[in-house]
């Protein structure tokens, strides 16, 4: 009975044991059909992530060249420093080691990781941009006690003439974390280099190329094992810029050690030949991501990076002459007969305006007016014409909108007009603010690239062109991807008696004794025409100089615009830098002894009011 | 050394063919196992092929003898095997490095799982020495052999070595149940066990030893710490899919994602190469191997023996099952390795003598 017992225990005990085995198996089984089956994807998923890292190669920006093929931007290989966190063993022997070695701030250095936590671990994160050699050779040395830290080679922005051209290139920098959530920067990732500045931001999408890839298999500590697959990049496009780099040179070396703005373009084309704002800066630095020259810069009190010729506005003074003159002549309210007597001094009102010759000038025609800038003149006229057909001329101009130059941020001209001072003072007009708008001043804030465009409706006889600093874009295989036809801005129907009075006086003011850029701005080889101006600032501080000018003064080829803040005077400051561009572009003409004594030409002899002098065609 | 020819005719041949098997599978994804390894993956393989045919030699060193002859002799191979261990945990403390392996002679060799096989002998030896026909054992009974065990547990958790200690307190407790205790015998262990558990985790266990328990319940509390172990083996098995990445494919161990990818987590390459199927088919291979043990074990009616089977039975058992929950997320990380597949030549000798332990009683079982 008990010896039954016994063996039936056992049978029991290898009845369970049975029952435990199958129910290990079914356990286990349940366990494998879970990972293998049912999470099987997502795991296989995960070994890839594990195993295949994708790396990024970034694709050369397009090169850009001037008018005669100049390379004023290209790019040149630098060492950038990254961080790939999962690759960190010890986060503080790699990021204070990495702040030590190379003297950087560590915050800086966590806040960079920071900006990238939302990405995968495996994806380097830029903390230096081109490193020294000296620095690549102290990581290099160092690199076993800073896993995670990784060296790549790759394209950089150089700018081979720095700060000269730092306001119409623009610069490159990498993208902010506020940027890359704009729609814009939609298919751009942290690190990204984009363009902040100037032409690299407003081709931003021809200038960069397309990303190359290349997918490594790595090993558990990150060491790349084998290459699987590459993309080539592809380089961004090229853009020819209509900019002639002499010109520039001439322009930006006239402007050195002032603040100022100048722009140089062919009023045939809209084309710009120059474009300089001083102060400048170095783009190349800006390119590096120097944070500590980035400080400087922006808290710089004379504002280095504000494109004054486009961004910066100014009382024109007496270079808004010419508009007012023309305004008149179309209106009707004056003709070349019309005369002012000038004291010195004008009274209106309660109030006495001056001239700027506190003698006067006595007796002053239109012509003369213009030549010699007679305030008490302009006065008057302003008071005939009244501020509404100002602004309507300076309408038919374009230069009370942004005139559309490719540069990104262009702020439009400001001249006013009855209703626009009802609309945002909502005060009426006072005939005493259209004597002070009638010489450029009051509430008439304009560009220098508003008034480049005014001398080129002048120097055009009504029309001008949109200025353009690309010429075409052109594909790193060669291809001409898009090329930039003048585009016609203005072109007005003027009555050309009267467009030819203003000419001749604004030729006057160059080239006739008396005139007001006579001793200063008289070109031996060229006719030019232009107007000086000198306005108050509005700031206090001495006056801002202007001068517009456009050359040869018939049909001219060039036009311009230069303001000198606090230059004082228009004649003695703006005017000279003027000249010397006229001597670098038409210093292969022949020199010209007397403008007076030229022959007439056929064609326009007929439209030529007696008494004036005939131009000289000089090409 | 002399077998008889007729004793040969009762070897229960499916058993051994089932262990050739797993032995060739073994080795084969061994071979995908160590080609990652700087050291010469054929080093490794040379080491493991000496060590099975060392262990066959042991194997048929114990066939030659009666296994009653064998266990007898169970308390000299005790406290020789108890011996290296404390010696081992000497040399080891002097030294400061590791303390599992004795080494003689250039050949590394772990004590502690050769008193596997040994523990069964010796328990097997003593219950049945304190059994009474009819009668379980008492509580009398049992805390000699109790304290036997737990001299050896708490040496190799010393070492440490938590799952060896744990292979030996659990297959210790199979045979007990095997041979039958009074239910206040059960009581008393149970009751033992359970107090026993806090005072291991306060004084014995290692911080990391907690660690990888606790990082077992949440895997997130360190991934790339104390869980990466487990993401990583779990990230292995699993992307194997259904027919496996296919041998010698396997990226997960080969990139050297997952550590001791040979030894204990071996699993992980064999289930990221061989996917869903070859798993089951592994699992198979083994239950049908146990079962088969167990049928051994049932149809010795000599009671020593039966224990001796049932005793190797446990072990491969407890080892196969631990291993697998471990490398598949479901069991903490503990060195126990998988037997047959595993690298590692003690483990291998540790299996080997047990089989010789199991056919040595499967031979001798019509005896009587």
């Amino acid at each position: 009975m008990q010896q039954q017992s016994d063996a039936t225990v056992r049978e029991k005990k290898y009845k369970w044991c049975e029952r435990i085995l199958v129910l290990t198996v079914i356990i286990l089984v349940m366990r494998l059909f879970d990972l293998q089956i049912l999470q099987g994807e997502e795991m296989r998923k995960l070994s890839e992530q594990n195993r295949v890292r994708i790396k990024k190669i970034l694709a050369p920006r397009g090169t850009m060249f001037d008018r005669t093929g100049k390379v004023l931007a290209d790019t040149r290989p630098s060492f950038n420093l990254y961080i790939v966190p999962e690759d960190i063993k010890d986060f503080n022997q790699t990021v204070d080691g990495l702040a030590q070695l190379l003297d950087l701030d560590r915050e800086d250095l966590i806040e960079r990781l920071k900006d990238a936590r939302d990405l995968p671990p495996s994806f380097p994160v830029k903390v230096q941009s081109d490193m020294s050699m000296d620095q690549v050779a102290k990581v290099e040395a160092n690199k076993f006690y800073l896993p995670g830290v990784v060296i790549q080679i790759e394209p950089k922005r150089n700018y081979a003439y720095g700060p000269m051209l730092s306001h119409a290139l623009g610069y490159v920098s990498e993208i902010s974390p506020e940027e890359l959530k704009t729609p814009e920067y939609q298919r751009y990732s942290i690190g990204d280099a984009i363009g902040k500045f100037g032409l690299e931001r407003m081709y931003e999408k021809y200038l960069r190329g397309v990303d190359g890839e290349k997918r490594v298999e790595v090993d558990a500590s990150g060491k790349e094992v084998r290459t699987l697959d590459i993309k080539e990049p592809v380089s961004g496009h090229s853009l020819y810029l209509n900019i002639d780099l002499e010109v520039q040179e001439t322009v930006d070396k006239a402007l050195e050690g002032r603040q100022g703005g100048a722009v140089v373009s062919d009023p045939r084309t809209g084309a710009i030949l120059a474009l300089v704002s001083h102060p400048a800066f170095d783009p190349n630095q800006l390119t590096s991501g120097s944070r500590e020259y980035w400080q400087k810069i922006a808290i710089d009190p004379s504002h280095p990076l504000q494109n004054r010729v486009t961004q910066g506005r100014f009382p024109p003074g007496s270079t808004f002459k010419p508009l007012v003159a023309l305004a008149a002549l179309e209106k009707g309210v004056i003709n070349e007969n019309t005369s002012f007597l000038c004291g010195g001094h004008f009274a209106f009102g309660s109030h006495v305006f001056k001239c700027w010759q506190k003698r006067g000038h006595g007796s002053v025609s239109l012509h003369r007016g213009i030549v010699q800038s007679c305030d008490v003149f302009f006065y008057n006229v302003g008071l005939k014409v009244g501020v509404d057909s100002i602004h309507t001329m300076a309408q038919t101009i374009g230069i009370t909108k942004p005139t559309g130059i490719d540069l990104p941020g262009e702020k439009s001209g400001l001249v006013p007009s009855t209703e626009w001072k009802k609309r945002t003072t909502g005060e009426k007009w006072y005939e005493g603010e259209t004597v002070s708008v009638a010489i450029g001043q009051g509430a008439v804030w304009l560009t220098p690239m508003g008034l480049m465009q005014l001398a080129s409706f002048m120097g055009n006889e009504g029309v001008t062109f949109k200025p353009q600093i690309v010429n075409r874009i052109v594909s790193p295989r060669g291809k001409v991807v898009k090329v930039f036809e003048p585009v016609m801005a203005a072109d007005a129907k003027l009555n050309k008696g009267h467009i030819t009075l203003v000419k001749e006086g604004m030729k006057g003011v160059v080239n006739e004794p008396g005139g007001t850029a006579y001793s200063t701005a008289h070109v031996q080889n060229v006719s030019m025409s232009g107007k000086t101006g000198s306005a108050q600032s509005g700031t206090g501080g001495a006056d801002h100089a202007w001068f517009i000018a456009f050359a040869p003064s018939d049909t001219p080829s060039v036009s311009m615009a230069i303001l000198v803040e606090h230059g004082m005077h228009g004649a003695s400051a703006a005017a000279p830098i003027a000249k010397t561009v006229a001597e670098v572009m038409f210093k292969d003409e022949k020199e010209i002894k007397s403008v007076r004594e030229g022959s007439p030409p056929e064609k326009s002899t007929d439209t030529r009011l007696p008494g004036v002098p005939n131009r000289v065609a000089v090409q | 050394m002399h077998i008889d020819k007729r004793r040969l005719y009762h070897l229960d041949w499916f058993l051994i063919l089932n262990g050739l098997a797993l032995l060739a599978v073994g080795m084969v994804n061994l071979i995908s196992a160590t080609r990652s390894i700087e050291s010469g993956p054929y080093n490794l393989l040379l080491k493991q092929v000496v060590a099975l045919f060392l262990g066959i030699a042991v194997l048929f060193l114990i066939l030659s003898y009666d296994y009653r002859v064998i266990a007898g002799y169970a308390k000299y191979f005790y406290i020789l095997t108890l011996f290296f261990i404390v010696f081992v945990l000497i040399v080891g403390t002097i030294a400061g490095g590791a303390k599992r392996w004795l080494s003689i002679a250039g050949i590394a060799f772990q004590p502690s799982e050769l008193m596997k096989p040994v523990m069964v002998l010796l328990l097997a030896n003593m219950l049945h020495q304190r059994k009474r026909e009819h009668e379980p054992l008492n509580l009398k009974d049992i805390l000699l052999p109790l304290l036997y065990v737990l001299v050896p547990c708490v040496l190799i958790l010393k070492q440490p070595d938590l799952g060896t200690a744990v292979v030996l307190l659990l297959s210790s407790f199979c045979m007990l149940w095997f041979v039958g205790l009074t239910k206040l015998t059960y009581l008393f262990i149970g009751l033992l066990g359970c107090f026993s558990v806090p005072v291991l985790w306060r004084f014995l266990m290692k911080p990391y030893q907690k660690m990888r328990i606790l990082s077992l319940v949440n895997p997130d509390l360190d991934p790339s710490g104390y869980g990466y172990h487990s993401i990583q083996a779990k990230i292995a098995v699993g992307s194997g899919g259904l027919l496996g990445k296919g041998y010698l494919n396997g990226t997960q161990h080969k990139l050297h994602f997952i550590p001791e990818h040979h030894t204990d987590f071996i699993f992980t390459v064999f289930g990221e190469e061989w996917g869903f199927i070859g798993s089951v088919v592994l699992f198979l291979l083994f239950m049908s191997f146990i079962h088969r043990c167990l049928k051994t074990s049932r149809h010795t009616t000599e009671p020593l023996g039966s224990t001796i089977t049932f005793g190797v039975a446990s072990i491969i058992f407890i080892q196969f099952t631990i291993n697998i929950l471990m490398a598949i997320n479901l069991a903490p990380v503990v060195g126990i390795p998988l037997p047959f597949i595993s690298y590692g030549g003690s483990s291998l000798i540790s299996t080997l003598i047990g089989i010789g332990l199991l056919l040595n009683v499967n031979m001798r079982r019509y005896m009587f």
